[in-house]
């Protein structure tokens, strides 16, 4: 960063003020179906980390778009995702979030049985009906991967590139995607997890995260460790900008105390420093020097949106039992003030004074990329 | 006896649904590579028991959890109630034959099935 003043003051002969888009992206549920039809169940989409499935039969459920995913693991322990509905009448197959089976996945109406692979193992008079193929009326899968210890789904038939879409998000933001292998992401183990319930549209949640206009107002605890971010300009408006912890600051820590030590292998010149990634459409990751803190939304509707955020450590923290607190309570508090915020703009959003939206201040019109991006994969002519 | 299948048809831990004796049997091999026949049919719903799971020698029907014990076709609890009949099996020559049963199979209600 040379000057700040470029990114703050409108260009020359230009507005200092662009729009936000209208009220009603953010309530009209018209507009929410479109986006998770274009977006939620057309890329990729972070499901839960590889941790929350340690075995075969352990399951989690997640709403991805509109429709629940069953990810769980073989019998060989590998990962699988399917849609959470029996072949048979509909039924969704498991109600909790969480869990273990230790034989097969059996809807609760008619005992249709499928084993961790999908396949249908049993059915009451199955045997009489021998044209029914176990496979096809298997539970019907979706893509899914793994990346940075966390599993990812696609419910596209023909899933966007991983390597184009969420890879290219990181080189956008680091310039190689080499920058990210320093911190050996797949490697951690989380350390705390702490889910919200945000009453507020998914989008407001993203908009919050690429910018830092409001950082020195409400996040008093994180402009003390990060002192630039009084500038108002957010760790993404650049690329491969950290921002530097203040002079006195020992760790990125709610008082800026020691942390619990810089991951092993990570680059010198980012042993000091925050660097945070949004990875659209759902994923937000904030890289410092002792840990990484992983956001996921899982949007349930135009103004309801589930917040779940992982601090990840070495695994020889976790599992010495450090005490980690000092850490995990900066975010949190960072997350509780941006929560905060966006389910305070919220309610606006149907305001007849919104209809056509706000503005954008120059150290936010990046967000105006972000509208973009979302208009044109929504637009009625795309996909 | 009669043989009913080959010793490989059936891998080690799983059963087999034999269609050629009526009513349908079922065929084990356990962990310890013993051989078992009882009646495939779950005597409290129609399910085939050698799709069930399979532990020691015990095998749980797939559908509603109640096991059975193949060697003496006992039930370990509801829904199912009544045993399934044990048929006697040997391993001969890489087959497996089985001596059926000359009792009334338990077979559970509305199902029937016609000799072949």
């Amino acid at each position: 960063m040379t000057t700040t003043s470029d990114a703050t003051t409108s260009p020359a002969g230009e507005s200092s003020l662009i729009p936000t888009l209208p009220g009603a992206a953010y309530v009209d549920p018209a507009v929410f179906a479109r986006e998770c039809e274009r977006i939620f169940e057309d890329m990729w989409f972070c499901a839960a980390h590889a941790s929350d499935l340690p075995k075969p039969g352990a399951f989690r459920t997640v709403q991805v778009g509109r429709e629940s995913i069953l990810l769980t693991r073989s019998r060989r322990g590998e990962l699988r995702a399917f849609y959470n509905i029996c072949r048979h009448r509909g039924a969704r197959i498991c109600l909790e979030e969480s869990g273990e089976k230790a034989r097969s996945f059996q809807c609760p109406y008619h005992a249709w049985t499928y084993d961790f692979d999908g396949r249908l193992v049993a059915a009451p008079n199955l045997t009489k009906m021998p044209d029914i193929d176990r496979v096809d009326y298997g539970l019907r899968s979706v893509h899914v991967r793994s990346w940075m210890g966390y599993v990812w789904v696609s419910l596209a038939d023909d899933p966007p590139s991983f390597e184009g879409t969420v890879e290219a998000e990181v080189v956008a933001r680091l310039g190689t995607v080499d920058k990210i292998a320093s911190y050996d992401i797949a490697s951690l183990s989380v350390g705390r997890r702490i889910t919200y319930e945000v009453k507020a549209n998914w989008k407001l949640i993203v908009e919050n995260f690429m910018e830092c206009y409001h950082c020195a107002t409400i996040h008093p605890e994180l402009t003390e460790v990060l002192p630039e971010f009084a500038d108002g300009l957010a760790a993404q408006y650049f690329v491969d900008h950290g921002a530097e912890f203040g002079e006195d600051v020992r760790g990125f820590t709610i008082d800026g105390s020691e942390g619990v030590g810089v991951l092993p292998g990570l680059d010198e010149d980012r042993d000091r420093k925050y660097y945070a990634i949004t990875i659209k459409p759902q994923v937000f990751v904030n890289l410092v020097p002792d840990h990484v803190i992983w956001h996921r939304m899982y949007p349930i509707s135009e103004q309801l949106t589930i917040v779940e955020c992982d601090w990840l450590y070495t695994a020889d923290v976790v599992a010495s039992g450090r005490d980690v607190t000092a850490s995990v309570e900066l975010f949190h508090r960072v997350n509780q003030q941006d929560f905060e915020a966006c389910e305070r703009t919220q309610p606006a959003m149907s305001s007849r004074l919104y209809r056509d939206g706000g503005v954008l201040v120059p150290s936010e019109h990046h967000i105006g990329d972000f509208h973009a991006w979302v208009t044109a994969r929504t637009a009625p002519d795309a996909g | 006896m009669q043989l009913v299948c080959a010793l490989a048809d059936v891998p080690v831990g799983e059963g087999v649904r034999i269609t050629t004796v009526t009513p349908p049997i079922a065929v084990f091999r356990t962990e310890d590579d013993d051989v078992y026949a009882i009646d495939d049919t779950c005597t409290h719903q129609d399910a085939s028991l050698a799709d069930g799971w399979l532990e020691d020698c015990w095998v749980e029907c797939p559908l509603h959890a109640s096991r059975f014990d193949l060697r003496t076709g006992r039930v370990d609890q509801p829904p199912a109630k009544r045993p399934v009949r044990v048929h006697a099996a040997t391993v001969r020559d890489d087959g497996i034959w089985v001596e059926l049963s000359d009792e009334v199979p338990h077979l559970p209600p509305g199902v029937t099935f016609e000799a072949r």
